[in-house]
């Protein structure tokens, strides 16, 4: 497991990003402002071969846009995503289809993830058609393969999306994935849509194959219970920038910024004998088309300490007891 | 697929197999021997609708009308299917100037009065044969197809299933016709099923006025053209080539719409 201490010296990191920013132009033609809605607002962070980080942050704080433009599926505005010290900005359209190879993604909804008019053998196998990477013969039989190494029955190739339950269409879209063997994926809220019962197989499949394939993932996720299972480090999102990151354990256990303790203070305790105590958070986070000047999470913050610094100054990320926070008070927390 | 698009169908299939069977089995077309004596017959075994003015066989003419005004809509459907979902394809996945410039094509011919244009075309080249004339009304008609195709493209091009074959690395133009141009087909064959009615119509509109199938060639709308001078002494020369118009229009719309039903549920 690579540790933020580990990062840098280490050869290169397998994913770079620095700085990265998404914008997008809101209002439209009849809107009163031509407000830029500042979805991603300078994220960075690596990731080491073989290791998982968690994103996690609630609904419009940017982890989705995160994931999607780390693999190009949305151009950032600003910033640089490096794979495996390439700059994928750099890349020729014909180059990056071929650098797709090494970097995948699951998402959240298994219902609209697979064409519903093709098969799953044609799904998975589409993959391994556009790169080239077996003879036609053998297609089929690597299809297999792949849908047995996810758990599934090999003659499903001939079947449609229609037919299977949620559970198992994720497990085709990870096939779908593993097809092309990259060694990063982009898990997008792979579980979110799934039963409870069915969540936790699907995220002991992701585990297992990480162990077998030696993946790396982005887990993109807004249960941290969730990804306390998965994550060796975890970066906590809120209206479009890191406020948190660092090792799981350490950033779960002791978190330091007041966003991170109201969502671990929201993850059930099963020790009925621990006293646990829910930080509610007051009102809804702001618009990401309007943020607040200072601290972006200054208009919910509980923190005794808050005083106009924060509605004053945008706290960077700063190492305080081996995680960074972005947090002005930190280490009074 | 529901009852009165079983019946629709089932029109339509009796119509083409009347287009395509009953000009063997029926009379002569052309005129009689006798013309004196053989025009403006009523229905007999002989002749099963009558004779019109000049004693041809109406169920003759009937049947070679259907075969020329249902091949006519065919080729008009099948151009405007073609060249709409060609240029609507582009027009949606293209982004920048080109898609831009294909959507102000696409709105320019729908702002186009589609009868007047034909108008001009037929009148300047004058007497075209039936199949041609088809290809004309195909021409006219693909830019609400490819108003509907662009419609669709968008729409699917936001598919997590389409977001997948890019990040596999599918090259554009395989995303296209692998994962939209399939999707973008039940909505194409709707406008399709409906657009036959159109193309009957329009067509049987310009042979009535005299620019499109003209006289002695059969087609619905020139048998009208013709019986409506003698409607006065023969209103049943109106009546057979009436009553195919509205039997083709009324069963192609209603499988379009049963079609529109089972297809797009989430429309209308």
């Amino acid at each position: 497991m690579l540790g933020d201490a580990g990062r840098g010296q280490v050869n290169v990191p397998l994913l770079q990003v620095d700085g990265l920013v998404k914008h997008y132009r809101g209002g439209g033609m009849f809107a009163r402002t031509d407000a830029i809605v500042k979805a991603v607002d300078g994220v960075t962070f690596s990731i080491g071969r073989g290791e998982t980080l968690g994103l996690v942050g609630e609904s419009g704080s940017g982890k989705t846009t995160v994931g999607r433009a780390v693999l190009r599926l949305e151009l950032p505005t600003a910033g640089t995503v490096r794979f495996e010290g390439t700059d994928l900005a750099s890349l020729q359209p014909a180059e990056l289809r071929a650098l797709r190879r090494r970097m995948q993604i699951v998402f959240q909804d298994p219902f609209a993830s697979l064409n519903p008019r093709r098969t799953v053998g044609a799904s998975v196998a589409e993959g391994i058609e556009i790169h080239r990477l077996a003879p036609k013969r053998d297609i089929p039989r690597l299809v297999g393969e792949l849908l047995e190494e996810v758990g599934l029955d090999a003659s499903y190739a001939r079947k449609y999306p229609h037919e299977f339950s949620g559970g198992q269409r994720q497990r085709i879209g990870i096939a779908r994935a593993l097809a092309v063997e990259p060694s990063f994926i982009v898990c997008d809220e792979p579980v979110s849509a799934l039963d409870v019962s069915v969540q936790a197989q699907v995220l002991n499949l992701l585990l297992d194959l990480r162990d077998a394939r030696e993946l790396s993932y982005l887990f993109i996720a807004h249960d941290v219970a969730l990804v306390r299972q998965i994550a060796h480090r975890i970066a906590v999102m809120y209206l479009g920038t890191i406020v948190e990151i660092g090792p799981a354990r350490t950033v779960i256990d002791a978190p330091k910024h007041p966003y991170t303790q109201a969502l671990v203070s929201a993850v059930p305790e099963p020790d009925p004998t621990k006293s646990t105590s829910r930080i509610i958070l007051a009102g809804d986070p702001p618009s990401p088309a309007n943020p607040p000047p200072g601290c972006p999470f200054v208009t919910r913050c509980f923190h005794p300490m808050k005083d106009a610094r924060c509605t004053a100054e945008r706290p960077r990320l700063r190492l305080v007891e081996a995680r960074e926070v972005a947090c002005h008070y930190a280490e009074s927390a | 697929m529901t009852a009165p698009g079983r019946i629709g169908l089932a029109l339509l299939l009796a119509l083409a197999s009347f287009a395509i069977v009953g000009p063997m089995i029926a009379a002569s077309p052309v005129a009689q021997p006798d013309p004196l004596n053989g025009a403006f017959l009523l229905p007999s075994a002989a002749h099963w609708l009558g004779t019109d003015q000049l004693s041809r066989d109406i169920f003759a003419r009937l049947a070679y009308g259907a075969r020329i005004s249902l091949a006519i809509a065919a080729i008009a459907v099948a151009v405007a299917a073609m060249v709409g979902s060609a240029v609507g394809l582009a027009a949606g996945s293209s982004t920048g100037l080109v898609g831009r410039a294909l959507q102000r094509v696409i709105n320019l011919g729908l702002a186009l009065p589609r009868i007047i244009v034909l108008l001009v075309v037929l009148a300047a080249v004058g007497r075209i044969p039936p199949p041609l004339l088809g290809v004309l009304l195909g021409l006219t008609g693909w830019p609400a197809v490819a108003r509907l195709v662009r419609g669709e493209t968008l729409r699917l091009a936001q598919a997590p299933y389409v977001d997948a074959a890019h990040a596999l690395g599918a090259p554009p133009a395989r995303v296209l016709l692998r994962d939209i141009f399939p999707g973008t087909l039940p909505a194409l064959l709707v406008a399709t099923t409906l657009g036959v009615a159109d193309a009957i119509l329009l067509e049987a509109g310009l042979s009535f006025i005299g620019v499109g199938v003209r006289p002695p060639d059969p087609s619905w709308g020139s048998m009208i053209l013709e019986a409506r001078d003698h409607l006065a002494n023969a209103p049943w020369l109106l009546l057979a080539p009436c009553v195919a118009l509205v039997l083709a229009t009324s069963a192609a719309t209603l499988l379009g719409e049963s079609l529109r039903r089972s297809l797009q549920p989430d429309t209308r």
